[in-house]
């Protein structure tokens, strides 16, 4: 790139003018320069590596091919690690299908998700990508009955189902008849209220049950909500600048936000991806600000445990082996506090304690999030020797 | 997940570790092993979101700020890594418009952190006048204090002459805020009449770009046409306008989420990857696997699609977009 660019003249009577010196050394030394020898300098830096490699032809080859074969075994190195991983991942996800499995009642998966719900750490709205390649259009709509199912017996109200190509959106009422059908072999007849639909498109209640509140909503996106509809706002409101409706400063974060809720789905709190790695396949871009991006590490595939650990981790919580068990509820007493103090606090100066889990069930955790935030430890002592509740407003609930 | 203090066994191995001979040999190896990624594919561009340094501070009971600096080692550490093995574009967060929020003690300390960093890092020199990398500085830039601007300035006119690769900092940045000022461009470009061939604007140092929408066929007479508007019109007038798609984005400290960081660039094919580290505990031995991993999905990919197809159009793209800047 260098060679482009013809020489400088003073160049060649730049290097004859500083003989003692090592030229390198000398160009590199930290002193102030005045911009003329600065540039000067620039440009006989750019030069000197690049006519390095044309002295040693037969070395640099060979040292190529040298590279090129070690990058080769690293990435046979790394292909069987993967498949090791892969492997262990599988089999562990495996069991875990196993120990965890909705067996179609939703009595098991709400007790599934009874401790997050007791913490009032369930999302309202939950998003899915799901492939299409995967399995066809029989499948895909298998799995969104499916997941509609699982996410009514937790108690999720809203589901969003990301699918690129947008096929689905073309089998709206199938969607909804299979959806309806798998609710009922759920809940029996008192299955919560259904709507399906797809943004720019009406949506589809259960028959005459218009008006009456919905139990679980679904809703069908496609890449098409993404930049698409993006691109759509920003027609419309150059076409209403130059009508002259609306001037450029009045397009503000706000406006194009409540645009865009409208116009396809508002911001989803998780996101579960039932993919290997995370990859978004062109998930609308203004909704997943803060969405929580789930998915589990080589699996494919939906599965409930997939769901089931997703809301978990979006509730910071471990998932026990086996059912959850709780703990003895006399340990919410005074003691259960001195005991936690003793737990973590004495490292953390008082004031920065803030409890992030004290649900009655629960186990106490703590958790320090910087000076002035969250109960002190004065709070404390004060609720140990009243044994009195501490409620606090900010993530957390009573003890 | 490793835990952050120093127990008894690990002091000894750092101890081991920081000897000379293991020191030289790590040292050789790290050498080797860019050397051989230069070879295979490597992501243009990536992006980390630099999350952990105050919970790193806090476990290790040293200063928020302290914690902020060796977040800035660690910066430099991989930055060096990266333009060693090949990658054009790096993006980092290094603040968020959110972040204003935050106590103002702090607010002022990260502040002074990255005058002082952003020149230092620019100096003859010093990491990236070594590898030709020109500095950017991607945001909100109206929120900065008056002395902050004035480094900035500094800084980036330290680094205009390099053209080898780029570092994009999005210092007052949110994603919803690029995308909103890119759609604001479009409108407000879009109420100017221009009866003339788009003439090159000054191109003025703020970060706004001001790429002329050059396939103007106007409708209106004098006025763009709206319908001449697609995906690339915004894609252009993001700020990371001119820098190859967004490949690897990599957000540490556990946290699975984007924050408001790089959504238009990264929701079609960029690999998105969550570690579980602390920035500050983010060097080269946690970087490379996730670039060999890159490395070797791209490989397969490029297999899958049939090699000679991808490799042409990949190359293609990234010539011209080197003309670009």
């Amino acid at each position: 790139m260098a060679n482009v660019a013809p020489p400088p003249p003073y160049s060649s009577s730049s290097s004859s003018a500083y003989p003692p010196r090592p030229l390198k050394s000398a160009l590199r030394s930290r002193q102030q320069k005045p911009p003329e020898v600065l540039e000067r300098e620039r440009v006989l830096l750019a030069r000197l590596p690049a006519a390095d490699p044309r002295e040693k032809p037969i070395r640099n080859f060979l040292a190529t091919r040298f590279y090129k074969f070690i990058l080769l075994t690293i990435h046979l190195l790394f292909s069987i690690y993967l498949k090791l991983r892969w492997a262990y991942h599988n089999i562990l996800n495996r069991g875990l299908s196993i120990l965890y499995y909705h067996h179609r009642t939703p009595q098991l998966i709400r007790k599934d998700v009874k401790e997050l719900e007791e913490r009032g750490k369930l999302p309202e709205h939950v998003s899915v990508v799901l492939e299409y390649e995967r399995g066809g259009l029989d499948t895909l709509i298998d799995e969104v009955s499916e997941i509609s199912c699982w996410c009514a017996s937790a108690g999720i109200r809203t589901l969003s189902v990301y699918e690129q190509t947008g096929i689905l959106k073309s089998y709206i009422s199938t969607s909804h008849r299979s959806i309806s059908q798998r609710l009922h072999s759920y809940f029996g007849k008192s299955r919560p209220r259904l709507r399906v639909h797809a943004p720019p498109l009406s949506s589809l209640h259960d028959p005459g049950q218009e008006g009456r509140e919905v139990g679980l909503e679904v809703i069908l996106i496609s890449e098409e909500d993404g930049r698409e509809s993006l691109v759509d706002l920003t027609k419309t409101l150059c076409d209403m600048a130059q009508r002259g409706k609306i001037s450029s400063e009045d397009v503000s974060v706000e406006l194009i936000d409540a645009e865009v809720t409208e116009n396809t789905i508002s911001e989803p709190d998780l996101l579960i991806l039932f993919s290997p790695s995370v990859v978004l396949r062109g998930y609308p871009p203004w909704q997943i600000r803060l969405t929580e991006i789930f998915h589990v590490q080589d699996n494919s595939g939906v599965g409930y445990q997939v769901f089931l650990r997703a809301l978990h981790r979006f509730a910071k919580t471990e998932m026990r082996f086996g059912r959850v068990e709780y703990r003895n509820k006399s340990r919410m007493d005074t003691g259960g506090l001195l005991r936690l103090r003793d737990f973590r606090t004495c490292r953390y100066p008082a004031g920065v304690m803030h409890i992030s889990s004290e649900v009655a069930p629960a186990l106490f955790v703590f958790r320090c999030v910087g000076v002035g935030k969250g109960p002190s430890l004065r709070l404390f002592r004060w609720a140990e020797r009243h044994s009195q509740k501490i409620t606090h407003s900010g993530s957390m609930g009573t003890v | 997940m490793p835990s952050p203090t120093l127990h008894g066994s690990s002091r000894t191995r750092k101890w081991i570790l920081s000897s000379p001979p293991v020191e030289w040999a790590t040292m050789q190896l790290q050498e080797l092993l860019i050397n051989a990624l230069r070879q295979g594919p490597v992501p243009q561009h990536v992006a980390f979101v630099m999350d952990g340094n105050r919970r790193f501070a806090r476990s290790n009971h040293i200063e928020t700020v302290e914690g902020h600096n060796m977040g800035f080692e660690a910066l430099a550490k991989i930055l060096e890594v990266c333009y060693k093995s090949g990658v054009k574009v790096v993006t980092i967060y290094a603040f968020s418009i959110e972040n204003f929020k935050r106590p103002l003690h702090e607010v002022n300390a990260l502040m002074e952190i990255a005058k002082i960093k952003l020149l230092q890092l620019c100096q003859h020199g010093e990491l990236m006048d070594r590898y030709g990398a020109n500095l950017r500085i991607l945001g909100h830039r109206s929120l900065l204090r008056q002395d902050v601007l004035e480094a900035i300035e500094q800084a980036t006119e330290m680094t205009k002459h390099n053209d080898r690769a780029i570092l994009n900092v999005c210092f007052p940045y949110t994603s919803r805020d690029e995308m909103t000022t890119a759609i604001r461009d479009i409108v407000s470009s879009s109420t100017i009449p221009h009866t003339s061939p788009p003439s090159p604007s000054p191109s003025d140092s703020s970060s706004s770009t001001s790429t002329s929408t050059s396939s103007g066929k106007t409708a209106t007479p004098g006025l763009m046409d709206i319908e001449s508007i697609t995906e690339n019109t915004i894609t252009q007038h993001m700020f990371t306008s001119g820098c190859p798609p967004l490949d690897l984005l990599v957000r540490t400290s556990g946290v699975e989420r984007l924050s408001d960081f790089m959504m238009w660039q990264c929701h079609q094919d960029t690999d998105i990857v969550f570690s579980d580290y602390l920035w500050p505990q983010f060097d080269i031995w946690k970087f490379m696997p996730i670039l060999i991993n890159w490395g070797v999905k791209r490989r397969k990919l490029e297999k899958e699609r049939g090699d000679v197809e991808v490799r042409g159009v990949g190359m293609g793209m990234g010539v011209s977009r080197d003309g670009v800047y």
